[in-house]
């Protein structure tokens, strides 16, 4: 049974055709149809570029924090089984089922000038809502488990006897941690990046929340197309889509990319 | 380097791993540790290597105690079941892998790994990936890989397991003559008794954590310190309260001197006839014919027959 | 560690005491209101009819992509993930101005819960394949053969021998696929035109509620649903894992 009946592969390709490649089409349709000048007009409108500097640094600190937060627990929960770092995989899993909404108020329910630490983090200068550090803690809430998730499975299948072989060929641990450990999950770590990387510069309802959306001072890239639609320019915001729809056609490369390294590299080891 | 184990004791949590455990494995011969699973076997290697901490005992290398000592200080080679290769790097940075830790210069060193590569006839595969080669040629470049450095024992964890019957022996013939040739104290976990008699200079029975019998293959197979010994190397016979291996007894006609058995299989194995019996107790073990003796005789299930030992071996014994 | 409670553990912490600081009385009334049963019936109701589609449309889509061959095939295999790697708000707009009031096909679905199903659809379609792919990669035709050998039609072997196999991975991809979709805002938000009690979904609800400083009420609001979606995940994988062993 190689060949699948032509009637189902019709019918898929139908569906997603119309669920996911139409949208997209008609997304960069309407961004152009007023012309290449217009399109290029638009991308520097003051608003837009405000945002999308902000969506930049955001995306500096966080996909980083969280690409070292989600290589170290992955090599804990693995290599040091314990009920507690049981408990620590379900703990990093949580985000992904929240809300993003939610998140957000949660955030500000803890953090919030009225808020738990809200005063005592103010006294040192520190604000959360309505400023860059709620919408990077915002940001690597919602996108924490998705290098872990990657790397945590791959790390299990391996097992440490290449770590174990490189020690025994004189390697210090430093050593063997770079030339082999980290190259060795070194895909499935590009594939977590991606991702996180796509959902933080994605992310809305909880940069919503935390950061109260002002125009030219919290307000993302995602936001601002969010704002402009609100108000009825609705060409601005599809080009401002336009930006984010390429970042995501970009990721989706990498991604495939790397899900074909990793799977030729492995290939024995199924 | 010979090595010197001494007192070696091992407990996983509130399991004793290994109890005592004492050795002199003399330099240049290729030691095999053999035993059944869970006999500690592999534990031992693993301290020895360094690989695996013990609780009491010291480990020596060449007179130096290593028990302190980090693996990557200690000069070995390594090589597990298997195999562990470095799955993003080629064949020949496999192998290179130890020199460049040891920043050997990259002239000196590619030398060096292409004359590695020569010796375990690899020298074709040297830009390819682990994954593009069989189990055989995996095991080559892990042998390859460890003896890199020089190292002064070599390690090996079961190394023939995971390959099938053909390459498996063509290999251990083959890892046997290098031993030989370069003259590398070698110590070899097995649990295939078969394969430590053809392979070993001297054998180290394990069993539950403990060192049952030391010595060479011949005579611990002829000469059993115990119960457990006898029986995890090979079949044997009871006459007399004397035992016997299969091919120093031999099958008679019913109502003959001997022990009345009953023939329960015939298996004729290429070069030898194995006929299967069973006594009046219910024991079952075998009598290793020749062809010709299996003409002669004619053996059928079902039939009655004794069992006894072979005159010449009386005579030795 | 501490990162890992600043950021996940004490914000969550502080839900949970928010949500019982008006004590349990406060917190069944907020739950309670009709404008949030009516929001959260909507939008279990449709996540519900999307998961639930995209279950058959996800396990045929895993079908294709493995024992298919045909050209574009890669692509499709790139595609399936857009809806993870396109931000919401981008997928919402762009649902709203296709389906909605300017719509060029002349489809106007805001404020229906068929529009807002269609846009859950779209950011949940990767979960059931991406779910069942792997497992569907890697069983051999076997079982397979051996019915059809058996005078099995190839229905037949689909229903009693493929599917079966297949039902654990289903349930997990529908289960996480259900989860995600009862918290989805940026996708929904537009097509929903979040009218109270007609089309509000629960997170509009609960962000209504905080901006209008009524924040006990969006936090007891947000405990129930966020219960919601463990208790259905656990649902969920529960069932598929007692189904894996079962066969095993």
């Amino acid at each position: 049974m190689k060949r699948a009946p032509l009637l189902l592969r019709i019918g898929v390709l139908c569906y997603v055709t119309a669920l996911i490649g139409a949208p997209l089409v008609f997304l960069f349709q309407q961004a152009f149809r007023r012309g290449w000048g217009a399109f290029w007009s638009a991308l520097h409108d003051h608003a837009m570029d405000e945002a999308l500097l902000l969506t930049a640094k955001v995306a500096l600190i966080a996909v980083p924090l969280n690409v070292l937060f989600g290589v170290g627990v992955s090599l804990w929960i693995v290599r040091h089984p314990s009920r507690f770092s049981r408990i620590l995989d379900r703990l990093v899993d949580v985000p992904l089922a929240i809300s993003p909404i939610i998140v957000g108020l949660i955030l500000e329910l803890a953090y919030a000038q009225n808020g738990w630490f809200g005063p005592a983090l103010a006294t040192l200068g520190w604000h959360v809502m309505f400023s860059l550090p709620g919408i990077v803690m915002a940001s690597i809430f919602v996108s924490l488990p998705l290098v872990s998730r990657q790397v945590i499975p791959l790390l299990r299948i391996l097992g440490d006897h290449q770590e174990q072989t490189a020690s025994t060929l004189g390697a210090s641990p430093t050593r063997v941690f770079f030339t082999i450990t980290l190259r060795s999950i070194a895909w499935a770590v590009i594939y977590g990046v991606t991702l996180t990387l796509a959902r933080v510069i994605g992310e809305y309802g909880a940069v919503l929340v935390v950061s109260g959306n002002i125009a030219l001072l919290t307000q993302t890239l995602t936001l601002n197309i969010g704002a402009n639609f609100d108000n009825y320019d609705a060409f601005q915001g599809f080009v401002g889509s336009v930006v984010l729809a390429l970042m995501s056609i970009a990721v989706l490369l990498v991604l495939s990319i790397a899900r074909q390294r990793e799977r030729r590299r492995s290939e024995y080891l199924a | 380097m010979s090595i010197s184990l001494n007192g070696i004791t091992k407990y996983f949590g509130s399991d004793l791993v290994l109890s005592e455990v004492s050795d002199e494995v003399p330099q240049g011969s290729l030691t095999a540790l053999l035993g059944p699973s869970g006999s500690g076997k592999s534990t031992l290697l693993r301290v020895i290597a360094g690989l695996t901490t013990l609780d009491a005992g010291h480990v020596e290398l060449n007179g130096r105690d290593v028990t302190d000592v980090a693996p990557r200080h200690r000069n070995i080679g390594f090589c597990f079941q298997d195999y562990a290769p470095f799955r993003h790097l080629s064949v020949f940075d496999n192998v290179a892998y130890g020199l460049k830790v040891q920043r050997v210069p990259r002239e000196q060193r590619r030398r060096e790994v292409e004359e590695l590569l020569g010796l375990v006839r690899l020298e074709a595969f040297a830009d390819r990936y682990p994954r593009q080669l069989s189990g055989g040629q995996r095991q080559r470049m892990a042998l390859a890989r460890a003896l890199a450095i020089k190292p002064e024992v070599l390690l090996l964890d079961e190394p023939f397991a995971a390959l099938d019957a053909q390459v498996r022996g063509e290999l251990r013939t083959w890892v046997r003559n290098l031993q030989r040739e370069l003259g590398i104290t070698t110590i070899l976990v097995t649990h295939d008794q078969t394969e430590a008699m053809e392979v070993a200079d001297r054998i180290v029975i394990l069993n539950e954590g403990r060192i049952e019998q030391v010595g060479r293959p011949d005579h611990v197979y002829d000469n059993p310190a115990n119960e457990f010994v006898q029986g995890f190397l090979g079949p044997t016979t009871s006459l007399d309260g004397r035992t016997y291996r299969p091919h120093e007894i031999e099958l008679g006609l019913t109502g003959d001197r001997g022990l009345p058995v009953r023939i329960t299989d015939v298996v004729r194995l290429g070069f030898e006839v194995r006929v299967v019996v069973e006594d009046l107790d219910g024991a079952s073990s075998w009598v290793q014919l020749t062809h010709d003796e299996a003409r002669q005789l004619e053996p059928r299930i079902g039939d009655t027959a004794v069992v006894r030992a072979r005159s010449d071996v009386l005579i030795l014994r | 560690m501490v990162y890992l409670s600043l950021i996940v553990m004490i914000p969550l912490a502080a839900l949970l005491t928010n949500a019982c600081d008006g004590g349990l009385a406060s917190f069944w009334r907020a739950i309670t209101q009709t404008e949030a049963i009516d929001a959260i019936r909507l939008t279990l109701l449709c996540s519900l009819s999307a998961a639930l589609l995209n279950a058959v449309a996800g396990t045929a889509t895993a079908w294709i992509l493995v024992r298919d061959r045909f050209s574009g095939q890669g692509i499709l295999n790139a595609i399936i993930d857009l809806p993870f790697a396109l931000p919401t708000v981008v997928a919402g707009v762009t649902f709203y101005t296709l389906y909605g009031p300017l719509s060029p096909v002349h489809v106007n679905v805001t404020g229906t819960w068929i529009g807002i199903t269609i846009a859950i659809m779209f950011v949940t379609l990767p979960f059931t394949v991406r779910s069942v792919q792997p497992v569907l990669e890697s069983l051999t035709f076997n079982a397979e053969a051996a019915a059809a050998t058996l005078g099995a039609s190839s229905v037949r072997v689909f229903r009693t021998i493929t599917l079966p196999t297949l039902m654990p991975s289903i349930l997990t991809g529908t289960g996480l696929a259900f989860a995600r979709a009862i918290g989805e805002y940026g996708s929904v938000v537009f097509i929903s035109n979040n009218l109270p009690y007609r089309s509000e979904v629960a997170s509009s609800y609960i962000y209504s509620l905080s901006t209008s400083g009524q924040t006990n009420s969006a936090a007891s609001v947000a405990v129930l649903l966020l219960i919601l979606a463990l208790v259905l995940l656990g649902v969920f994988n529960v069932t598929a894992t007692r189904m894996a062993r079962r066969r095993a």
